[in-house]
């Protein structure tokens, strides 16, 4: 079903690595992780390109310089491995573990909206970051186009509807920039 | 080396005077500060600060453990952020 405008829909396909380059001559790959921990890689199961068209069960995996060296099934040689280099891999949302209670995946909470406490829609949600201090949720803000960062706290998001799609915040004062007066 | 002790921490004199003027006002808003240098010291724990990165003010929402940091640390000057196709996140 394909989401209308405005409206937020979760992503079936989780991108989990990109092949890098070949490594050997036994169709070992090289592939740049983008899951927490790199050997979570391979805990989802098969992965597949983005088409769906090629799917690869993980036969062997090691920690290696610059990401992880797998084995995938159907790459045999050098030139099968070489000829992957820039493939995506992706892995079904659903294939991931259930969030606890009050936990949220940044893959569902990326594009939702955000509403202030009077229901007024402000923009969405566009990444999420934590630089030590506690995670920050960063707004593309609608008024005036820039993004903003918020602390991802009860107090600052008391409000997160993960089924409408909706995050309601209530940010610290002078948070949002003043609309520019032509 | 490490700073004296006899020293005490280093902190920007502005700063206490805002994180003063906040805690005296009670509202809960983000003290926007351009001193990256400055350590945080216990007064500061539980208010959020806006740490300038030479581009934005990125919020810092002061706890206990990180008393004896640098303001900087918090506050990335560099753009990558990371990867995180299953990472999650927890409110506090």
């Amino acid at each position: 079903m394909m989401a209308g405008p405005g409206e937020h829909q979760v992503s079936d396909l989780i991108c989990v690595g990109i092949v890098t380059s070949a490594v050997g001559v036994k169709g070992e790959v090289r592939i740049k992780t983008f899951t927490d921990d790199p050997m979570a890689f391979g805990n989802y199961g098969p992965v597949q390109d983005e088409a769906g068209a090629r799917i690869f069960e993980i036969n062997g995996l090691r920690i290696a310089k610059k990401g992880i060296v797998a084995r995938l099934s159907g790459v045999k040689d050098r030139d099968e491995a070489e000829a992957l280099c820039g493939t995506e891999l992706f892995v079904a949302r659903a294939l991931l573990p259930k969030a606890e209670e009050d936990e949220f995946y940044h893959a569902d909470l990326i594009g939702m909206r955000v509403n202030n406490m009077d229901g007024e829609p402000i923009g969405q949600v566009s990444a999420l970051y934590d630089f030590g201090a506690g995670d920050l949720l960063e707004i593309d803000h609608k008024a005036t186009g820039k993004r903003v960062l918020i602390p991802f706290t009860l107090e600052s998001v008391p409000t997160i509807d993960v089924e409408t799609g909706c995050v309601v915040i209530d940010p610290p004062d002078g948070t949002f920039p003043e609309p520019k007066s032509s | 080396m490490a700073r004296s002790v006899s020293k005490g921490p280093f902190v920007d004199g502005y700063l206490l005077k805002k994180a003063d003027a906040a805690r005296a006002s009670g509202r809960r808003d983000v003290i926007k500060i351009w001193s990256r240098r400055s350590t945080i010291i216990p007064q500061f724990v539980g208010l959020t600060f806006g740490v300038y990165n030479g581009r934005k003010h990125i919020p810092v929402l002061v706890s206990e453990d990180m008393v004896g940091h640098k303001f900087g640390e918090f506050s990335p000057t560099r753009t990558y952020y990371g990867h995180g196709s299953d990472k999650k996140v927890k409110r506090k």
